[in-house]
């Protein structure tokens, strides 16, 4: 069980941090369109050929993945970039396109000495696959066969799933009642499969409308009410 | 306590994060998994064609046209595309978007539990609080707590309403027109509504 899947509700957190800018730091924007760039040079888009060396897997699977595996106080130590620069740093080692020792030594070099701006190099083709994803998008809407499984009024119970890494199934909507307040056309599918959690292949989609006073008995505002888009497989009939 | 006085970071934090960064860029640019212009090309693409400044301009007209309010509302990406604004409006993190409409009588929140899901076409990126845990897992609780600390007070008749992007949709919020604004503008209008208006964290301000 990850703490990550089961943040919605915590408690004893203290005040919320109205920091506005998207970036805290300067260097923050260069791992945001790094990750970008491999999102959208990622090989199973269709999308032209360029001559990049990227030639793996990377979605916003990959990412969450990462971040739902961090140690839970690590998760709240770091900020959001700093974790998508451990996360990215990784896999960039991991899938060989780069080694640890490299990395390390290129590291040191610029803690020592500010180095010169990298000359220009690179086939524009690449970049403009990159602008290409951005304009284009992924869209996960698929047609599909036979009808949902549920209507909108009806109440559903929601499944809890076996989560090992990763899950679109928030935590504190787990063995809860609620309506369904839409059936969103068509099927979705996931970045990639989930195993036992049960989403990738493409299925009906949900917004479910929950009172928050069955989900936090006693411990709730009034007047509140939460919503939550959730995949067919995460929903069950409920039991009479 | 803020959450970040509780932790221990080392006095070269943001060097060495800095220094790590520029390392990482430098090789792969050298390897030739990415161009050199490939980061730069990537921030001048969310400052000038994804941002909130389509958001508002969305908004604007929803506030002076209310039938194109109420497409916005049942159709949203069909609406948006009415629109003559960059391409791309149903790109990445705006392929399925979903507005809901503030009124005298429900206030709408958006978050996302699990992550940091934000409609990119219109919104651009979403601001640090958003992604911060603490906002994440108190929204989805104490919503009317979380935007008093925000500085929004919701008189308690009025319906919270929180949406939680926990699948594929991206939601935004078309906050209620400010009093004062008759004979303003589409442009002017506009100019008033801010990210954090179109998250339901804050009011859009009447003009000074």
């Amino acid at each position: 069980m990850k703490l990550q899947h089961y943040l919605g509700g915590l408690e004893g957190l203290g005040p919320v941090n109205f920091e506005k800018r998207v970036f805290v730091e300067p260097w923050e924007k260069r791992i945001f369109g790094i990750h970008v760039a491999m999102m959208a040079l990622s090989s199973q888009l269709p999308l032209p050929k360029t001559p990049s060396e990227f030639k793996t897997v990377w979605t916003w699977a990959d990412l969450r993945k990462g971040a739902e595996s961090l140690n839970p106080f690590d998760y709240f130590k770091y900020r959001y970039y700093e974790k998508w620069l451990g996360g990215i740093s990784g896999y960039f080692v991991e899938q060989g396109y780069i080694t640890q020792e490299e990395l390390e030594a290129r590291t040191q070099k610029f803690l020592s000495q500010a180095g010169p701006a990298p000359t220009k190099r690179g086939d524009p083709a690449i970049d403009n696959r990159v602008t290409t994803y951005l304009i284009e998008g992924d869209s996960p809407k698929r047609d599909i066969k036979g009808k949902p499984r549920f209507k909108e009024g009806e109440s559903v119970f929601v499944k809890n799933m076996p989560t090992v890494e990763h899950t679109r199934l928030p935590g504190f909507l787990r063995n809860q009642i609620g309506v369904v307040d839409k059936v969103y056309e068509g099927g979705y599918s996931y970045l990639c499969s989930t195993g036992p959690d049960g989403i990738g292949d493409p299925m009906p989609v949900y917004c479910v409308r929950f009172d928050p006073e069955k989900i936090w008995k006693g411990n709730i505002e009034k007047n509140v009410s939460i919503y939550a888009d959730l995949y067919e497989a995460y929903l069950d009939k409920v039991a009479h | 306590m803020p959450m970040v006085e509780r932790f221990h970071y080392p006095n070269d934090r943001e060097t060495r994060n800095e220094a790590r960064i520029r390392a990482l860029e430098s090789l792969l640019i050298e390897k030739g998994v990415i161009t050199s212009d490939t980061v730069d090309k990537v921030l001048s693409f969310f400052e000038t064609q994804m941002g909130p400044f389509n958001g508002a301009k969305v908004v604007a007209r929803a506030w002076v046209d209310p039938a194109f309010k109420k497409r916005l509302i049942e159709d949203t990406p069909a609406a948006i595309a009415e629109l003559d604004l960059p391409k791309g409006m149903a790109g990445a993190e705006g392929e399925h978007m979903r507005a809901v409409a503030n009124s005298p009588t429900v206030h709408n929140l958006i978050i996302c539990t699990l992550c940091s899901c934000y409609p990119w076409p219109v919104l651009g990126l979403p601001p640090y609080w958003y992604k911060d845990p603490t906002f994440r897992a108190r929204a989805a609780r104490e919503p009317h707590a979380v935007l008093k600390e925000f500085g929004l007070d919701i008189d308690p008749p009025v319906e919270i309403k929180t949406w939680d992007s926990s699948a594929q949709i991206r939601w935004f919020v078309i906050p209620e027109r400010p009093a004062g604004t008759e004979g303003m503008s589409e442009e002017q209008l506009a100019a008033l509504v801010t990210p954090e208006s179109m998250m339901g964290v804050a009011r859009v301000e009447p003009p000074r």
